[in-house]
């Protein structure tokens, strides 16, 4: 072969690695489904306060009202990117978009490339709504929760451990996702405050047909435009008061579940007092925990077997998948506790959380304090529970129950 | 062109082995992450260089052939064909040659695959208290440790500890994992050991490996299994036995932790 043969070969080689690998188009935040339902005016105003407070991808806004570490400025760093101030945010945006946004989305949606292949589906942050975590039912997580999270991982899901990324990576990641679950909730909230003042399409087309004498749609807009306009800033600053206020005390000390009593014992009699909470038998103490999970703890109890309303929809409509759904509209199973999977952790203290707190999001309702008073009765169930992969013979613990003598166990 | 093959030909071979001896250096880092640090290991590297040399001499030798027929007939003076059937005996020369050499690398190899896959020839005390189960899935390395005291089974226990990513084993003797798929193809690496293994969903595959100098080793997945394959990395610590006793006597406070004691500690 000559070697003129070659250049050509050479040539179209080279246009299409320019063509064909261009520079991919940038990341942009996209916006809620929901703020979409607003009018264009009130929308234009929800990404307006968006793009000034948190910036895009690409230019990212270290709004000083949070809870977050931002990073100071470090001049006298060995390393570039910290010299200026913000730089731990950015970091945190480079690590998420290299570990996290195949999945999570580049703004935290839960709906990244890979999403769609994934059952269960990845979180959406946006709700600012955490399953996993320690602190009380209503709270937000605390940074240690979603610590372990990226740590443990969650078994049974696609989300994989991040251990050996290390702690200080890790905590640029967890601040970055606590981040962009604020801003997503901002966004929730201003589109909750313009709807109520009647932003949406529907209200706006109702007042236009109801105004007396008639009025132009122009100027309904314009009227309502001024009154969200004018409070604006102060509803942007108290809801964003009120997210950063929940983010600050889910990690106060006295917002983790922490039980007063230890662990009783997992013996026969224990497991079998949890096993009659577990099926509803002892009076007064409803706990219904077979309706779901099933009589056996398969996950399959009658409550997987109905068609459910979609929470909100009127006239009433129902799902079109059977069983029970979590907040975000989408099937949730029960656990199936033969499986000895647990998602938030298998530590006796996580299933004792779940057991009283419940797990938001989720149809899991919390019993501590209400249905179960004592902590006695949660040690008892969690037993049951630790014990149901054993065929209730014997509970998950760290050695031989009947060969521990009572006080080798207590001072455990 | 005369003998512009010829040159570019054996240049490119010349440049590549030159490259390869120079590349390489005596401590042979080009190829490997350092020496290995287990007994197999070492053997399994021993016949990589078997082999090496053994293609390195037929590369040289082919290329010279190549390299001298280029040059012979490259010059460009027109000259008369000749028509041959082939050589008889040249053929079943070579071919007895290549299927000797095949056929000597296969028996001489036998030995450490017998060592590495044999389930009989495998150290008795590894076999018979595994240290712990290996479940890959994606992406992860989840690991089942037996309780203090007790012996790995088959199907979880009450006193199992669990982890991710991090297998801790005893160094200075022959250990011996299970090996588990929870959802597809995966392929258990250890690259300073030397050991890969597939881990196959339906499968326990058992195993063996010694890591004679303590320390934190690469554990990665060598089967391409999935988007996420790239991440699917954990660590392997080879420990003295009293640290990994420790190791797993902390394991079990912190997976049976009941909350009380971390508040009395907080207080």
């Amino acid at each position: 072969m000559r070697v003129q043969f070659v250049l050509p070969y050479l040539m179209v080689g080279l246009a299409a690695l320019l063509s064909g690998c261009g520079q991919p188009p940038p990341a942009t935040f996209v916006l809620n489904k929901k703020t979409d339902e607003l009018i264009p005016e009130a929308r234009a105003t929800v990404v307006a306060a968006l793009n000034e407070n948190f910036g895009n991808p690409n230019q990212l806004v270290a709004w000083q009202k949070f809870p977050i570490n931002y990073g100071a400025a470090q001049p006298e760093s060995a390393s570039t990117n910290r010299h200026e101030a913000g730089w731990r945010l950015k970091e945190g945006r480079n690590l998420y978009m290299r570990h996290c946004m195949h999945c999570h989305g580049v703004s935290g949606d839960g709906n990244g490339p890979t999403a769609k292949f994934l059952n269960p589906r990845p979180r959406d942050y946006r709700q600012g709504v955490f399953k996993f975590k320690s602190t009380l039912a209503p709270l937000k997580p605390a940074t240690a929760d979603l610590t372990r999270v990226l740590k443990e991982g969650i078994p049974g899901t696609y989300m994989p451990s991040f251990v050996l990324l290390g702690d200080e990576t890790l905590g640029l990641i967890i601040d970055y996702v606590r981040w962009l679950s604020i801003r997503g909730e901002v966004e929730i909230q201003l589109y909750n405050e313009f709807a109520a003042a009647g932003a949406l399409e529907k209200d706006v087309k109702r007042a236009v047909a109801e105004s007396e004498p008639k009025a132009k749609r122009s100027q309904v807009v314009a009227d309502l435009m001024k009154t969200i306009d004018e409070e604006l800033a102060e509803t942007i600053e108290s809801r964003a008061a009120d997210i950063a206020e929940a983010w600050v005390t889910a990690d106060l000390p006295e917002s983790v579940i922490t039980p007063t009593d230890k662990r009783v014992r997992p013996t026969p009699a224990s497991i079998e007092r949890g096993r009659k909470l577990y099926l509803s038998q002892i009076e007064g103490k409803k706990t219904q925990c077979a309706d779901c999970h099933g009589p056996a703890g398969r996950g399959d109890g009658p409550n997987t077997e109905q068609f459910w309303p979609i929470p909100g929809t009127t006239p009433e409509r129902k799902y079109e998948i059977v069983g029970l759904h979590d907040e975000w509209q989408l099937p949730q199973k029960p656990r199936d506790l033969t499986r000895g999977t647990y998602r938030g952790g298998r530590r006796p203290v996580d299933i004792y959380r779940r057991i009283y707190a419940g797990i938001r999001g989720t149809q899991m309702p919390g019993f501590g304090g209400t249905v179960l008073k004592t902590d006695e009765e949660i040690w008892d169930l969690v037993n049951y529970v630790l014990s149901i992969p054993f065929d209730g013979k014997e509970s998950a613990s760290p050695g031989d129950v009947q060969a521990d003598s009572k006080e080798e166990v207590a001072s455990h | 062109m005369n003998r512009f093959w010829c040159f570019f030909f054996t240049g490119a071979a010349a440049l590549a082995v030159l490259f390869c001896i120079v590349g390489s250096g005596p401590t042979y880092r080009w190829w490997f992450p350092g020496p290995s640090i287990s007994p197999l290991g070492a053997q399994i590297d021993d016949l990589f260089y078997l082999i090496l040399v053994i293609t390195t001499v037929t590369f040289i030798g082919v290329n010279a052939i190549l390299g001298y027929v280029l040059w012979k007939y490259g010059s460009g003076k027109p000259r008369r064909s000749d028509f041959s059937h082939g050589s008889h005996t040249l053929e079943v020369v070579s071919s007895i040659v290549t299927a000797g050499v095949l056929l000597f690398i296969a028996l001489y190899q036998m030995d450490v695959w017998y060592r590495y896959r044999v389930k009989s020839t495998f150290d008795r005390e590894a076999v018979a208290h595994p240290v712990a189960e290996v479940t890959a899935r994606q992406f992860e390395w989840r690991i089942r440790y037996p309780g203090p005291g007790k012996t790995l089974e088959d199907t979880p226990q009450p006193t199992d500890l669990y982890t991710v990513n991090d297998l801790h084993v005893p160094s200075g003797k022959p250990v011996l994992i299970k090996l588990r798929s929870e959802d597809v193809l995966h392929s258990f690496f250890l690259p300073h050991l030397r050991i890969k293994q597939d881990a196959v969903p339906g499968l326990v595959i058992p195993v063996w490996f010694q890591a004679d100098k303590t320390g934190i080793y690469d554990l990665v997945c060598a089967e391409l299994c999935g988007w996420g394959h790239y991440k699917m990395r954990g660590q392997l610590t080879a420990e003295r036995e009293d640290e990994r006793q420790s190791y797993l006597k902390e394991l079990s406070k912190t997976q049976f932790d009941d909350g009380v004691a971390e508040k009395e500690k907080s207080e």
